[in-house]
C-alpha cells in the first residue's frame, strides 16, 4: 500500500482525458456546436411532457428512502471486507496464507477487516451475513463462476451489501481485442446481476506472486472512501465476526474426558446494534448459547486518533491478524496483550475460582510473570479508563466493595469451618468494625448537621471494608489493586501494615478515617451533588433489589434508613411504598392486590386551606408564569447535565431549543421532516447517554458497537474446538426477543429460476432465515381467492407460492435463502429457492381437497341411504349437514347414519349390518345408478420438525447430512416409483345405455289434450306391398332415366372445370415467377442506385 | 383453552437437562439444553398477574406462576383473573394455559395476539372493566389485526381506573408514542357498577405497522384547564349536582376553567345496581392529563338484604371534595402523568425502539416500581431513575427494547 512519491500526471489521452476535456469545456460554458433543428427536440404534446414529468418524479421517488435512526455511537466496527474468489495480495505485509480475518487501519476514521470468504455453500452464507463490502473476484479468463452468482443471490436475500467486482487475470489475454471485448461482456453481465454502473475493477495479473502495486492501490483507495448502508436486519441484531478463538476448558476436564464439553471464549469487535448483557447468541452452525461472560477489551487495533495529520503515518497502519499465525511483531505484542487479560478474568472471578487456581500447582516463576503482567495491565487499563469522571469511579469501587462485603458474609456464616489464621483475624476486626461503624455512624450523625457526610462517611467505611477483604483474599492482588488506586496506594500500605501486625486498634482506624476524610474532601467539589447521585443510586438500588449489587442485609437497610433519613418529607411516602414492596419480593407480598390505583389518602391534605391552595398556585395557568418557567428550566437544566442546583444560564438547553424550533420552521417535504426527527432523535439519544457513568451505561445501553469484545461461553461441543478451522470464520449472532421461540412461519417462496427442478411438497431443504441454518419440511400452498391457502404438491414452475415451516422463528419480512444440496461437487446452481417471512403462526392452516365417493343403496322419495362413502357411523357423525352431490347434478345433505331396520337389514346369511351407511336428502329423487359424491377440505399437517446445521462440529470438507429427500431414498435403496393402478389414465369405456320407453299411464292419458296424446303413428313397414299401374312404372323408369343422364352430364363438366383450373393456375404460378424475378431485378437496381447517391453525397 | 385437572400435574419435571438455574431475589428461570423443549420463566405469587401475563405474552416467554395465594383462606386464582386468562385467550391464539386443581399453580405459554372484530367477554363482577383494559390496550397494540372488543361487567368503581379516565387520559397517553388515533376509541354501551354490574364497553385498538416513538416527555406544563364527567345510575341526578357543586368550590379558587359534565343514566343503559361517581382530568398547557376519578356503590354481599338496611352511602359532598382534593393532590406532585399511569407509562418506554425515552413522573407508586421490575424480568430493560429534589420530581429514561408488532401480517 506504499505510495510512491511520484508526481502526478495527467492524461494525455483515452477515455480519462476524454471526460476530463469535456468538463473542462462545460466549466468554460463552451457549449457544442449548434444543433441543427433545435425545436426538434422540444415537447410538441402534452401529453409526452406530462409522462416525462411523472417518469422524472416517479424515479425521484425511487431514490428515497425511509430514513433511519443511526443508533451506533462512537466509533464505529471495522467494516468487513469478504474477498470472494482466489487470496488476495493487498496489504504491505506479506500475508503467506490468509487464515480468518485480518483488522487493518486504512485511514484515520477507517478501519477494515479483511475476511476470505469459504469456497463451501455454508461459508458462504455465513459470509454475506457479515459482509460489508464483497470483493468478487472474477478470473477474467474463465468468466463468472456459478459459486459468483450463488454469493450474489445469498447476498441479496440477507441484505445486499456493497459489492464490487474485481477482474483478475487479464493477462492470459494475448489479444487487445479480444481482451475489450471480454471486459465489455462481463462488465454487462455484472450489471444486469446488481445495476447498471457498479463498479468493476481491472487487475491484470500477477506480477512475482503480487497484482501490480498501482492497481491494488487504486482498489483500495475505492475501499476507503465506500459508504456502508445500514441494513436492517443487522441494524436490530448484534454479531461478531470472531477474530480470535480460545479453549479455555480447564486442562484435568480435558484429560479425565477428552470428549466433555468445553468451554470456549471468542474474540471480535461488536457490530450492528448495542448488546446487553443476557442475550442469547446464535453461533453459526453450533447452536444458540447464553453467554456466560462478557468482557470489553482494548482495542487492538485502535483508530490513530492522535493528532490531526494528513493522511496516515506508517507507524499507525495497524495490522491485526491473530488467526492467520504468522511470525509478526505486532500480532505477538496482542497476543500478550490479550493473554494477561485472560489471566486476570480468571483473577477477578469469585473466590472459589481462585483456589481452584491455587490448587493446580504452579510455578513461582510463573506466578512472577503474571503478576508482572497484571501490573502491567492494569496501568494500561488506568490509562485507558483516565477519562472516567468521578462518579462512575465512585459506582465501580462500589461494586467491589459488595463483592467484599459478600465474601466476608460467607465466612461469617460459615465460621465453624477451619480458616487459616490471616483469615480469621480479618474476620474477625471486620465484625469489629462493622459494629463500630454502626456507632460511629451514629455519633457522626449527632455531630454533623448536614446528612450529606454521612452518606460519605458510610461509604467510606465500605472502603476500608473492601481493601481488607481483598487484602485477606490473596496478596498477589494487591500489587494490582495497588495500582488500581493511584491515589489510594498509601492508605492502602498503611493497612497493610495495621493489618500485618495483627489487630488494629481504634485510634489507628480513625486515624485512617480522618485521613481519607481528607482525601475524600479534597475529591468532592460538592457534597449536595454526591448525596443526589447517591439517592440516585438508591433509587435503582431500591427499584431494581439488590440481585445485582447482592448487598447483605444489614447494608440494605442501611440504606433505607438512610433514605428515609435524608430524604425529609418529600420521599417518605415512596420509600415506604417500596420497602414495603421490596419486601414483598422476598415473599409477603407475593400475593399483594394487583391494582394501578394508588391513592393515599393519609396524605390528603385540607384543599379548602387559603395558604395550601396558594402553594400550588403557580401550577396553574393563574398562577406566576415566569416561576413556572423558571421551575420547567431547572427541571430541564437538571436532566441536561447532572443535578446541578443553580440559576446560571444552560447553555446546552437553549441550543436544544434552537435545534427543534429549526425542525419545526423548516417544512421542506416530508421526508425532509423525517429526516429532521431523526436526526433529533439521534442527538437526544447521545446527550442523554453522555451523561451517565460507565457501569450505569452498560446497564441501560449495553455494550456499544465498535467494542472489542470477549465472549465465554460454556458447554459447547468439544467436535467445535476440534474442527475449528481459522480459514471458516466463526459468525456470533444476536437473538431477539421472540426469535429463540419455535412455530410456523410462513413465507412467500420463489424457485430460483436456475435451479432445475420443481420443488416436491414435504421434501427436505435447507433454509437460512436470520443467522440461522437448518433443515426443514415446508409444505407448500397458494392462496385461493376467498383467502383459503391450498397445498401444492409441487412448486409453481415461475410463480411465487406460500411455503410453510416449522422452526425457529424470524420477524416478519426477512430473507430466507433455500439450498437443497450442499455439496461442492455439484455442478449446477445450488441455491433452491428464495423466499421472504409473511408472518408467523402457531398453527398452520393448510388445507387439501378430499372428494369422497359413494353410491345409492336403498331409495325413497328423495331420501336416500348411501353407502360406501363412509367407512363408520362415527364418520357419518363428523359430516352431517355437509353438501353432496350426484354427478348429474342434484345436490343433497348428510342426514345422519342410516337405521338398521330401514333398508339397511344384515344379508341374508351375511349376519353383520354394514356400518357407515348415511341417510342423506336431495332435492330430488336420485337413481340408484347415480354416483353421489362430497366435496371437502381437509387439514394437512405441517412436520414439525427442523434439524439445525450444525456444520462447525464435523470436519469443514465433509459435506453435511441431513434428511435425505424422496428422490435421494427411492435412489439409495433402489426403489421404484409407487404406481397407482387406479391413478393411470385410460381410454373411457362406456357402455350404451339403453333406456325403455317411457310408458304413460292410461288414466292420464285420457287427461291429456289431443296434441300430447300418443298416437297411433303409421309406421313404414306396413307389411303391404305397393303394385303400380304399368303406366306408373314406365313413367317412374323414365324419371329415373332422366336423372341419371342429369347426374352423369353434372359430373363430366365438374371433371372438365377442375382440369381447366389445374391449367390455369399452373399458367399464373408461371407467370408469377417471372415477375418476381423482373421486380427482384429492378428493386436491386434500384437500392444500388441509391447506395451510389448515398455514398457520393457523403463523399460529399 | 383453560384446563382445570383435577390431579395434580406436575408441572416441572426435574430433569438432567436442567443446566443453570438463576435465582433473582423474584424470579427463577430455568432454561433446558435443547431447543424443542419449552423453558418456563419461574415467577411467584399472585402479584401484578395481568402484568406478567401481558410481558409474558409481548416478549413470547412462557411463564410458571406458583404459589398463588397458597396460604390464604381462599387460595388460587381469583374469579377476575381466570377471566382474564379467559380475555386472553379470546384475542389470542394457540395460547395455553394450565392451571392446577387448587389453582395455586399457572402454567402459561403465550400464544401470538389475532385483534379481530366483534369479539365479547364477559368480565365478571369482581373486578371493574377497567382492570381488563390496561393490559388490553397494550395487547392490542401488538395484534395481527385491530382489535375490537366488547366487554361486559363493571364499568365504574373505586379499585380501577374507571371508563372515563380511560377516555379522558389512557387514550391521550397512546397517541404521544405514536400510536395512530384513527380506530383508537372506547365506546360506553351502558354504565353498571358493583355489585351488579350490566355495564358494556367497546374497545377497538388499531395495530401499530412498525413499533412505538419514543418520547422525550419531562415538561409537564401548567393546568389550564379542569374538565370532568360525573355519573349516576338508578340514583337521582341530583347526587351529581352536589358532587359537582362541591368538587368546583374547591377549583375556583385556583382557576375559571372548570367544566365537569354529566351523565345521567336511566332505564337500561343504567346497569344493575345504583351508584354515582366522577372522572376528574386537568389538562396542562403542555397538553398533559391528569386525572382521578372515584365511585361510589353499594359493597359487594349484602345485596340480599333490603335497601333500607344497608349502609349509607358516602353523601356526594364529600366525594366532590375528595375528588377534587385529589386531583390537586396529583398536581401537587408533579409529573406528566398522574400516578395510576405510571406502570402503563413506564411499559410503553420500555417497548419502544431503542432510542431514550424519557419522562418526568411525581412520586413513584408501588405499581410503578413492580412495572419496572417486571419490565426489567421480562424486556431486560433497566431506567435510569433519578429524583430531582428542585421539583419534587423523579426523572426516568430508558432506552426501549426494541419490540416491533411481529405478529402483523407483511402485505
Amino acid at each position: 500500500m506504499e505510495r510512491s512519491q511520484k508526481s502526478h500526471r495527467s492524461r494525455q489521452s483515452g477515455p480519462s482525458a476524454k471526460k476530463k476535456s469535456d468538463t473542462d469545456k462545460k466549466k468554460r460554458d463552451i457549449t457544442e456546436e449548434k444543433k441543427q433543428n433545435p425545436k426538434a427536440f422540444a415537447f410538441n404534446s402534452t401529453v409526452k411532457a406530462k409522462r416525462l414529468q411523472s417518469r422524472a418524479s416517479e424515479k425521484e421517488q425511487r431514490r428515497l428512502h425511509i430514513p433511519t435512526i443511526d443508533r451506533i455511537t462512537g466509533e464505529p466496527a471495522p467494516y468487513v471486507i469478504v474477498v470472494h474468489g482466489p487470496p488476495q495480495h493487498y496489504t504491505k505485509h506479506n500475508v503467506s496464507e490468509v487464515k480468518g480475518p485480518i483488522t487493518i487501519v486504512s485511514g484515520k476514521q477507517r478501519r477494515l477487516q479483511f475476511v476470505e470468504c469459504p469456497n463451501d455453500i455454508n461459508g458462504m452464507i455465513d459470509a454475506a451475513k457479515y459482509a460489508d463490502l464483497a470483493l468478487l473476484l472474477i478470473d477474467g479468463s474463465y468468466g463468472f463462476e456459478m459459486e459468483t452468482f450463488e454469493f450474489l443471490n445469498i447476498m441479496q436475500v440477507h441484505g445486499f451489501p456493497k459489492v464490487m467486482g474485481v477482474l483478475t487475470h487479464l493477462d492470459k489475454f494475448k489479444d487487445v481485442k479480444k481482451l475489450k471485448k471480454t471486459k465489455q461482456r462481463l462488465k454487462h453481465r455484472f450489471w444486469t446481476e446488481i445495476y447498471d454502473g457498479a463498479k468493476l475493477f481491472y487487475l491484470s495479473g500477477l506480477i512475482h506472486g503480487k497484482y501490480v502495486k498501482r492497481e491494488v492501490h487504486n482498489l483500495a483507495r475505492f475501499i476507503s472512501v465506500m459508504k456502508f448502508r445500514p441494513l436492517s436486519w443487522r441494524t436490530s441484531h448484534p454479531y461478531i465476526l470472531v477474530d480470535r478463538f480460545e479453549d479455555v476448558t480447564p486442562q484435568d476436564k480435558i484429560t479425565t474426558n477428552k470428549k466433555c464439553d468445553r468451554n470456549v471464549t471468542l474474540y471480535g469487535y461488536l457490530r450492528g446494534c448495542n448488546m446487553k448483557k443476557g442475550t442469547k447468541v446464535h453461533i453459526a452452525g453450533v447452536g444458540d448459547y447464553n453467554i456466560a461472560g462478557l468482557t470489553d477489551l482494548a482495542d487492538p487495533c485502535p483508530l490513530p486518533s492522535a493528532a490531526k495529520k494528513k493522511g496516515l503515518r506508517d507507524k499507525e497502519k495497524l495490522f491485526y491478524a491473530p488467526m492467520s499465525g504468522l511470525g509478526d511483531l505486532l500480532y505477538d505484542k496482542y497476543a500478550v496483550y490479550v493473554n494477561i487479560n485472560d489471566h486476570l478474568v480468571q483473577y477477578s472471578k469469585v473466590g472459589d475460582d481462585d483456589t481452584s487456581r491455587k490448587g493446580t500447582e504452579k510455578d513461582v516463576g510463573v506466578d512472577l510473570v503474571k503478576s508482572l503482567h497484571n501490573t502491567k495491565y492494569t496501568v494500561d487499563e488506568k490509562l485507558n479508563k483516565s477519562s472516567i469522571n468521578l462518579f462512575s469511579q465512585k459506582s465501580y469501587n462500589l461494586k467491589e466493595i459488595t463483592n467484599g462485603d459478600d465474601e466476608d458474609h460467607e465466612k461469617h456464616d460459615n465460621l465453624i469451618e477451619p480458616m487459616d489464621e490471616l483469615d480469621t483475624v480479618g474476620s474477625d476486626d471486620e465484625s469489629d468494625d462493622s459494629a463500630e461503624t454502626g456507632s460511629r455512624r451514629l455519633k457522626n450523625n449527632k455531630q454533623t448537621l448536614a446528612e450529606n457526610k454521612v452518606e460519605e462517611e458510610r461509604e467510606f467505611h465500605e472502603g476500608r471494608v473492601r481493601r481488607k477483604a481483598v487484602f485477606e483474599d490473596e496478596s498477589e492482588l494487591d500489587d494490582q489493586e495497588a495500582s488500581d488506586e493511584d491515589e489510594e496506594t498509601e492508605n492502602n500500605n498503611s493497612n497493610y501494615e495495621s493489618l500485618s501486625s495483627d489487630v488494629e486498634e481504634e485510634e489507628e482506624e480513625e486515624h485512617d478515617i480522618e485521613e481519607n476524610m481528607g482525601n475524600a474532601s479534597k475529591w468532592k467539589e460538592s457534597l449536595v451533588e454526591r448525596t443526589i447521585s447517591r439517592q440516585t443510586t438508591n433509587l435503582m438500588q431500591l427499584v431494581y433489589g439488590k440481585s445485582e449489587t447482592k448487598l447483605n442485609d444489614s447494608f440494605h437497610e442501611d440504606i433505607d434508613a438512610d433514605v428515609s433519613d435524608d430524604d425529609d418529607e418529600f420521599f417518605k411516602p415512596k420509600s415506604e411504598g417500596k420497602k414495603k414492596s421490596s419486601k414483598g419480593l422476598e415473599g409477603d407480598e407475593v400475593n399483594g392486590d394487583d391494582s394501578s390505583k394508588f391513592t393515599n389518602y393519609a396524605s390528603m391534605k385540607d384543599w379548602k386551606n387559603e395558604e395550601i391552595i396558594e402553594s400550588i398556585r403557580d401550577r396553574v395557568v393563574t398562577g406566576d408564569w415566569s416561576k413556572a418557567d423558571q421551575r420547567g428550566k431547572a427541571a430541564e437544566m437538571d436532566n441536561e447535565d447532572g443535578p446541578v442546583f443553580g440559576e446560571f444560564e444552560d447553555l446546552e438547553t437553549g441550543e436544544k431549543h434552537e435545534g427543534k424550533d429549526k425542525g419545526q420552521a423548516n417544512e421542506g417535504g416530508f421526508l425532509e421532516k423525517l429526516k429532521e426527527e431523526a436526526e433529533l432523535q439521534r442527538q437526544r439519544n447521545i446527550a442523554e447517554l453522555e451523561d451517565l457513568d460507565e457501569a450505569t451505561r452498560l446497564d441501560i445501553e449495553g455494550y456499544r458497537t465498535g467494542t472489542y469484545l470477549r465472549l465465554e461461553i460454556h458447554n459447547v461441543p468439544c467436535e467445535m474446538v476440534e474442527h475449528f478451522d481459522p480459514f471458516h470464520p466463526i459468525l456470533v449472532g444476536g437473538i431477539g426477543l421472540t426469535e429463540e421461540n419455535v412455530g410456523y412461519m410462513q413465507t412467500r417462496f420463489k424457485r430460483h429460476r436456475w435451479h432445475k427442478k420443481v420443488l416436491k411438497n414435504k421434501d427436505p431443504i435447507i433454509v437460512s432465515i436470520g443467522w440461522r441454518r437448518y433443515q426443514t419440511l415446508p409444505v407448500y400452498a397458494i392462496e385461493d381467492a376467498n383467502g383459503r391457502h391450498r397445498m401444492l404438491k409441487y412448486t409453481p414452475e415461475h410463480m411465487h407460492c406460500l411455503a410453510m415451516f416449522w422452526g425457529p422463528l424470524a420477524p416478519p419480512n426477512t430473507g430466507v435463502v433455500a439450498v437443497q444440496n450442499l455439496s461442492n461437487s455439484q455442478a449446477s446452481f445450488r441455491i433452491t429457492a428464495t423466499a421472504v417471512v409473511l408472518e408467523f403462526n402457531h398453527a398452520a392452516k393448510i388445507v387439501k381437497k378430499l372428494k369422497l365417493v359413494g353410491e345409492p343403496c336403498k331409495i325413497y322419495k328423495k331420501t336416500a341411504l348411501i353407502k360406501k362413502m363412509f367407512t363408520s357411523d362415527l364418520e357419518v357423525a363428523r359430516f352431517e349437514g355437509a353438501s353432496i352431490r350426484t354427478v348429474s347434478g342434484i345436490r343433497g345433505q348428510v342426514k345422519k347414519a342410516g337405521k338398521i331396520e330401514l333398508g339397511n337389514k344384515p344379508k341374508k346369511k351375511g349376519g353383520q349390518p354394514e356400518d357407515g351407511i348415511a341417510r342423506c336428502t336431495f332435492e330430488d329423487k336420485i337413481l340408484m345408478s347415480d354416483i353421489v359424491f362430497l366435496r371437502a377440505w381437509t387439514q394437512v399437517d405441517v412436520p414439525c420438525f427442523y434439524n439445525p446445521l450444525t456444520t462447525a462440529l464435523q470436519p469443514r470438507g465433509e459435506t453435511w447430512r441431513g434428511v435425505r429427500t424422496v428422490a435421494e431414498l427411492r435412489r439409495n435403496y433402489n426403489l421404484p416409483v409407487p404406481d397407482n393402478k387406479d391413478s393411470h389414465y385410460k381410454p373411457i369405456e362406456r357402455p350404451l345405455k339403453k333406456f325403455n320407453p317411457i310408458v304413460v299411464p292410461k288414466s292420464l292419458q285420457s287427461a291429456l289434450p289431443f296434441r300430447s296424446k300418443p298416437k297411433e303413428t303409421k309406421s313404414k313397414k306396413d307389411g303391404r306391398a305397393v303394385v303400380p299401374e304399368p303406366h306408373e312404372r314406365d313413367v317412374h323408369k323414365l324419371v329415373q332415366h332422366l336423372q341419371l343422364i342429369r347426374h352423369n352430364k353434372l359430373k363430366q363438366q365438374k371433371i372438365k372445370k377442375q382440369e381447366q383450373k389445374k391449367k390455369h393456375d399452373a399458367e399464373k404460378a408461371k407467370e408469377e415467377l417471372v415477375t418476381r424475378k423482373r421486380q427482384r431485378e429492378e428493386r436491386r437496381d434500384r437500392y444500388r442506385t441509391q447506395d451510389k447517391l448515398q455514398k457520393k453525397m457523403r463523399r460529399d | 383453552m383453560i384446563t382445570r385437572y383435577n390431579k395434580p400435574l406436575i408441572l416441572h419435571r426435574p430433569s438432567a437437562r436442567v443446566l443453570r438455574q438463576n435465582v433473582y431475589s423474584g424470579r427463577r428461570r430455568i432454561q433446558e439444553e435443547d431447543m424443542g423443549k419449552i423453558s418456563y420463566m419461574k415467577l411467584k405469587g399472585s402479584q401484578n398477574l395481568r402484568q406478567r401475563l401481558l410481558l409474558s405474552t409481548l416478549s413470547s416467554t412462557p411463564i410458571l406462576i406458583e404459589d398463588i395465594r397458597a396460604d390464604a383462606t381462599w387460595p388460587g386464582l381469583l374469579p377476575h383473573e381466570v377471566s382474564f386468562l379467559r380475555l386472553l385467550e379470546t384475542v389470542s391464539d394457540d395460547c395455553h394455559v394450565e392451571i392446577n386443581e387448587t389453582g395455586t399453580k399457572l402454567k402459561y405459554k403465550p400464544g401470538i395476539v389475532m385483534g379481530g372484530r366483534y369479539l365479547e367477554h364477559d368480565c365478571g363482577l369482581s373486578r371493574s372493566i377497567g382492570y381488563f383494559l390496561e393490559p388490553l390496550i397494550v395487547l392490542g397494540l401488538f395484534g395481527k389485526k385491530p382489535l375490537s372488543i366488547k366487554l361486559k361487567g363493571i364499568t365504574n368503581d373505586s379499585k380501577d381506573p374507571s371508563v372515563d379516565t380511560f377516555r379522558s387520559t389512557t387514550l391521550p397517553l397512546l397517541k404521544r408514542f405514536g400510536v395512530p388515533s384513527e380506530g383508537l376509541e372506547l365506546k360506553i354501551e351502558s354504565r353498571g357498577v358493583a355489585p351488579k354490574g350490566g355495564g358494556e364497553v367497546t374497545l377497538s385498538v388499531p395495530i401499530i405497522h412498525n413499533s412505538l416513538k419514543a418520547v422525550t416527555w419531562t415538561d409537564e406544563g401548567m393546568v389550564k384547564r379542569i374538565r370532568g364527567i360525573s355519573f349516576s345510575t338508578r340514583v337521582s341526578v341530583q347526587f351529581e349536582n352536589t358532587m359537582i357543586h362541591a368538587a368546583r368550590g374547591i377549583f375556583n379558587r385556583l382557576l375559571p376553567d372548570v367544566h365537569i359534565f354529566t351523565d345521567h343514566k336511566a332505564g337500561a343503559q343504567a346497569g344493575n345496581s345504583p351508584g354515582y361517581g366522577i372522572s376528574l382530568v386537568a389538562e396542562t398547557t403542555s397538553g398533559c392529563f391528569i386525572s382521578v376519578d372515584t365511585t361510589i356503590s353499594y359493597p359487594k354481599g349484602n345485596d340480599d338484604m333490603d335497601i333500607d338496611e344497608k349502609k349509607e352511602l358516602m353523601p356526594p359532598e364529600e366525594v366532590g371534595e375528595e375528588i377534587a382534593s385529589l386531583l390537586l393532590g396529583e398536581i401537587e406532585q408533579g409529573g406528566v402523568i398522574d400516578s395510576t399511569h405510571q406502570g402503563l407509562l413506564f411499559l410503553l418506554c420500555a417497548l419502544c425502539p431503542q432510542d431514550v425515552s424519557k419522562v418526568r413522573v411525581g412520586k413513584l407508586v408501588p405499581y410503578g416500581i413492580q412495572t419496572l421490575r417486571n419490565i426489567r424480568d421480562f424486556l431486560g430493560v433497566k431506567f435510569v431513575i433519578k429524583p430531582e429534589p428542585a421539583t419534587g420530581t423523579v426523572m426516568l429514561k430508558c432506552i426501549g427494547c426494541g419490540l416491533k408488532n411481529l405478529s402483523r401480517k407483511l402485505s
